[in-house]
């Protein structure tokens, strides 16, 4: 199980990121205080840590000093949207920097991210018969190959992140169309109408009132 | 036109005008009294010629009691030969005024032979062939006869004088113009400096340089009026920086306020994202449920804090005689019974000018500070006593303490010597903020003394009269 360290001072935010990955079945470690921080990262090995800034005890640019001989990836969560602030987390080896208030979906999405980059977790999802790889970009249904186009593939990607998740329509279309959604528009469901049908998903992806679609497995 | 140009063409102008009118009369008067002599002279030499006319012609053994037309011109002759090397000329007329005899080059004119009448000398000034001549007449009676004698006088060079004057003088004055001209060009230029300086201070400010100042170079009233301007520019200056610095802090204030908004938000976003999409068990439904209340209520109380200060910076208040043990008091209600926390009261009785909900607040976010910075078990000591200037509270703790460096910023608004610790005790960041802007109110501040790990002692001084700086 891949063992994820969130570092924040504020509780209900570690427990937030907590819910959340555990629920993408990451296992989770939280720790509110920076010294506490370097005690646990040298007793147990983690493969991700998301990192608050500014702490209590050691910040989290003094912090990264005793990550880094442990190579493991590192994601900056923080308040300061300061550039400086940015630039200075990605010298210093963070792989990614998220400002707060960030989306959760967001976060999930960059987590899977680094981890794939650092051959942590299977670049290929699996749901049923269906089959994603993730490098390849090639998706198979019971050993077939499907052709999808760029969007019903970000549309898949997301939904079997999230299996079980109700996916709210707005949110679906800011990540896959990376623009705001209009409550009007019909392509969003267009395409997961075609999306059902090249999956054999009719009965799986179900449409959730009032709020979007939900892949239930 | 430059101001400097302008005194100096009206200085040269005034010179021009004084040099040409002088010279002119100067010169003029010189040639006056020049040909006022000329002029006797020539009035002389006629009444000289006349005598010795009338000597000649009494000499001359006469035939005819009458004097012949040709003995006249013989005198004539002998006159003109008699001056010898002068030039003298002379002319002279019959009874009709018929020219007997005339020097060679005497003029045609008779205006004055006309003009001549019985016991009286005329003269005038006749020119001819750029010649200037006196030319004077006279009746002369000699042996029965009425004759006219006229003379000429060369005064060409009286009137060459006169022009050679004027041309020296003209020379002179232009020469005199262009040395002055120079000259009142520098006083000008030095009479000007004050202003030229003014200018360049004037633009230097516009460009944006408010530190600028200009130079003072005199003492009169040029220079009062650039002591002046500086004067006028430093209180403008430091308005500036009032302002600037007013704005900056406004601007820090709202970044932190927009900091500190994110971390609440975050939260309740992300556990409404949670409830909304996924099925949670009950714990975890009731887990994300509260932390949305928990930290709605601190954006709550944060936005009511907020308000709080920016009311208590409007509003001027009306203090009240008080009495100072109603704040002890009300203060025991509220921390005595407090069981992890050991408060220790000690006043002196004594009445204040203040208005006693303000100073409840103030008093009460100092003892919340102390006991958030206390470790369970320790001592806070709330105090009381008169001094000269005034009441002063105090409230000490034996808690965590607060480094030097950090003691300048603790007012300010948002700021947190350990931020996750006064977060866990529900802390915003603004308390102290508050403080210090109620304790303006009561023309007082807030004074604090530190040592980490060794506890802080905050406190501040009521002024006893009212009214009194």
């Amino acid at each position: 199980m891949i063992r994820i360290l969130i570092v924040d001072d504020e509780k209900p935010i570690c427990d937030l990121i907590d819910m959340n990955l555990s629920a993408a079945g990451y296992y989770c470690k939280s720790v509110q205080d920076g010294l506490a921080a370097i005690d646990l990262i040298e007793k147990e090995d983690f493969d991700l840590i998301l990192l608050d800034i500014m702490l209590p005890g050691a910040d989290g640019f003094d912090i990264m000093d005793y990550i880094k001989p442990l190579k493991v990836p590192v994601i900056f969560i923080t308040a300061k949207s300061d550039v400086r602030d940015k630039v200075k987390g990605l010298k210093l080896g963070a792989e990614d920097y998220l400002v707060k208030p960030f989306d959760m979906l967001e976060l999930a999405a960059r987590v899977e991210v680094v981890l794939r980059r650092f051959h942590k977790t299977e670049s290929i999802l699996r749901v049923g018969d269906v089959a994603v790889d993730l490098e390849a970009r090639k998706v198979t249904r019971a050993g077939k190959p499907v052709v999808l186009t760029n969007k019903e593939y970000g549309l898949l990607v997301l939904f079997i992140q999230n299996k079980n998740v109700a996916l709210f329509k707005e949110n679906l279309y800011e990540k896959v169309w990376k623009d705001e959604y209009l409550s009007d528009s019909r392509t969003l469901e267009l395409h997961v109408q075609r999306l059902r049908r090249k999956m054999g998903w009719e009965k799986n992806l179900v449409a959730v009132y009032k709020v979007g679609y939900r892949l239930e497995i | 036109m430059k101001f400097s140009y302008k005194i100096l063409f009206c200085c040269i102008i005034t010179m021009a005008a004084a040099f040409g009118a002088g010279g002119y009369f100067f010169i003029d008067d010189v040639f006056r009294a020049s040909m006022e002599r000329e002029t006797t002279q020539a009035m002389d030499e006629s009444s000289i010629l006349q005598f010795a006319f009338e000597t000649a012609a009494l000499n001359i053994p006469s035939k005819y009691d009458i004097l012949q037309n040709s003995v006249i011109e013989e005198i004539g002759s002998n006159l003109e030969k008699g001056g010898q090397g002068t030039g003298r000329l002379l002319r002279l007329s019959d009874e009709d005024r018929t020219v007997l005899y005339a020097s060679e080059g005497f003029v045609e004119d008779t205006a004055l032979l006309c003009a001549v009448e019985e016991q009286t000398r005329a003269y005038q000034v006749t020119c001819a062939d750029d010649r200037y001549f006196i030319q004077t007449g006279t009746m002369l009676n000699s042996r029965d006869r009425i004759l006219y004698l006229e003379t000429m006088r060369d005064v060409t060079e009286v009137y060459g004088e006169r022009s050679r004057g004027f041309a020296v003088y003209r020379n002179m004055t232009l020469l005199i113009l262009v040395f002055s001209s120079v000259f009142m060009y520098f006083i000008s230029s030095w009479l000007t400096k004050p202003i030229r300086l003014l200018t360049q201070a004037t633009r230097k400010m516009t460009a944006g340089d408010y530190s600028y100042r200009a130079e003072q170079v005199s003492l009169d009233e040029m220079g009062q009026l650039t002591q002046d301007f500086n004067h006028m520019a430093g209180v403008l200056e430091e308005n500036i920086h009032k302002l600037e610095e007013e704005v900056r802090a406004r601007e820090d204030f709202i970044a932190a306020f927009s900091h500190e908004l994110k971390t609440p938000l975050t939260s309740i976003i992300g556990y409404a994202d949670l409830l909304r999409s996924r099925r949670l068990d009950e714990e975890k439904h009731f887990l994300s449920a509260n932390y949305i209340y928990t930290e709605g209520k601190r954006l709550e109380a944060m936005s009511l804090r907020l308000l709080d200060i920016i009311v208590s910076k409007r509003r001027g208040l009306e203090l009240q005689d008080a009495d100072v043990s109603l704040l002890f008091g009300y203060l025991k209600d509220i921390y005595e019974a407090q069981e992890d926390i050991h408060f220790v009261f000690q006043y002196e009785p004594g009445r204040i000018p203040a208005e006693i909900d303000l100073l409840k607040t103030v008093l009460l976010n100092l003892a919340d500070n102390a006991c958030k910075a206390s470790e369970p078990g320790d001592t806070v000591e709330v105090s009381g006593r008169k001094t000269e200037e005034g009441y002063l509270f105090s409230v000490k703790d034996y808690g965590v303490g607060i480094p030097e460096e950090e003691c300048q910023k603790i007012t300010e608004a948002f700021y947190m010597v350990d931020k996750s610790r006064s977060r866990s005790r529900n802390g915003a960041g603004l308390g102290l903020a508050l403080c210090a802007e109620l304790l303006k109110l009561h023309r007082s501040k807030l004074m604090i003394e530190s040592t980490p790990g060794k506890g802080s002692c905050f406190s501040f001084r009521i002024p006893c009269e009212r009214g009194g700086g």
